[in-house]
């Protein structure tokens, strides 16, 4: 199950972050997230360590802590996009495949003429269509 | 569009209107490079993306690509475009006497109508992280068109980006990257 999804703009200011979990550990999860960040700056400055992942957009499992794994995706836009999970054996394929879809919805959501860049993404339209990718994952990494 | 926020909004103020002309570019290119690049890997390097801009960004916004690019490896990058779709069935006020007089007025609009390719170039280059910024310069031949874009690094990593549209296509380059020297003292 996805517990965070996270948007981080290109100097690392949160363009948008959504917990998913009734638990209220929302602030541990910004945390998570806000580590990541640090993992993905060392990534994409050490393209030796990364191998065969060079310059890729997917940037796979960044770290796993006890609970969760998080996953990165570096738009070319320098825009990061991260991923909070609980399911411990997930597809890389399947990752890569929400990252898409959500990397599509954020297209969607920037070139929307209202949307200032640079600033949170607001779109009601956007929330839900995040949710819908979110449940649709958690449908396909279960089954 | 252009004509309205030249003739009618900003009638009295060209600079404004070019201002906001460029200012509506730069939005448009911002959101379409974050489209166009979605299935691309990511790039290495600013010579990436401005090959980026040249091949796929050119043939879907102006249908066809750059013709040629050139770069002195100091930052400078000179895109020439030899049929520029958007300008190429451009037509002039008919009402305006042929000559020396109607030339210029032929040229202003033109240059008018330059500011929003301009602005898109702009948007997409400083979302793919290379901030920098646009002019633009025409002749009044419209056979043959030649855009240039140069492209400066500054001490303190700012990029500039000139563009120059004018008919001289064999001119040397040379010349153009002195005349882009002299304009940044």
């Amino acid at each position: 199950m996805i517990v965070c999804i996270a948007v981080v703009g290109h100097q690392n200011n949160p363009l948008y972050i959504q917990s998913f979990t009734e638990a209220d550990d929302a602030l541990k999860l910004h945390h998570i997230v806000h580590c990541s960040l640090d993992v993905v700056d060392e990534r994409v400055n050490n393209p030796k360590k990364s191998g065969p992942l060079l310059n890729e957009t997917f940037l796979g499992l960044l770290y796993p802590t006890e609970n969760y794994k998080v996953y990165g995706y570096l738009t070319n836009t320098k825009v990061k996009f991260i991923l909070v999970t609980t399911d411990l054996d997930v597809k890389d394929a399947d990752v890569r495949n929400f990252f898409r879809r959500f990397h599509a919805a954020y297209v969607d959501a920037v070139s929307n003429p209202f949307h200032v860049p640079g600033k949170k993404i607001t779109s009601r339209t956007f929330a839900e269509r995040v949710s819908t990718i979110v449940k649709a994952f958690g449908l396909s990494s279960a089954g | 569009m252009v004509s309205s926020y030249c003739n009618r909004f900003y009638a009295d103020k060209p600079d404004l209107a070019a201002r906001r002309i460029e200012a509506i570019g730069y939005q448009v290119g911002h959101q379409l490079s974050e489209r166009y690049t979605m299935e691309r890997p990511r790039f290495s390097d600013h010579l990436e993306a401005i090959k980026f801009i040249c091949k796929d960004f050119w043939s879907e916004v102006f249908k066809k690509q750059i013709d040629n690019l050139k770069t002195n490896h100091r930052g400078t990058f000179v895109l020439q475009d030899n049929r520029f779709r958007w300008l190429s069935r451009m037509s002039t006020d008919p009402s305006l006497e042929t000559g020396q007089e109607g030339d210029n007025k032929a040229t202003e609009a033109m240059s008018m109508h330059l500011y929003f390719p301009c602005g898109i170039i702009r948007g997409a280059l400083s979302n793919l992280g290379i901030p920098c910024a646009v002019s633009a310069d025409i002749s009044s031949l419209p056979a043959f068109y030649v855009i240039l874009l140069g492209f400066l690094k500054l001490p303190c990593a700012n990029v500039k980006t000139v563009i120059h549209l004018n008919h001289f296509g064999n001119m040397d380059y040379d010349l153009y990257m002195d005349l882009f020297d002299r304009m940044l003292l």
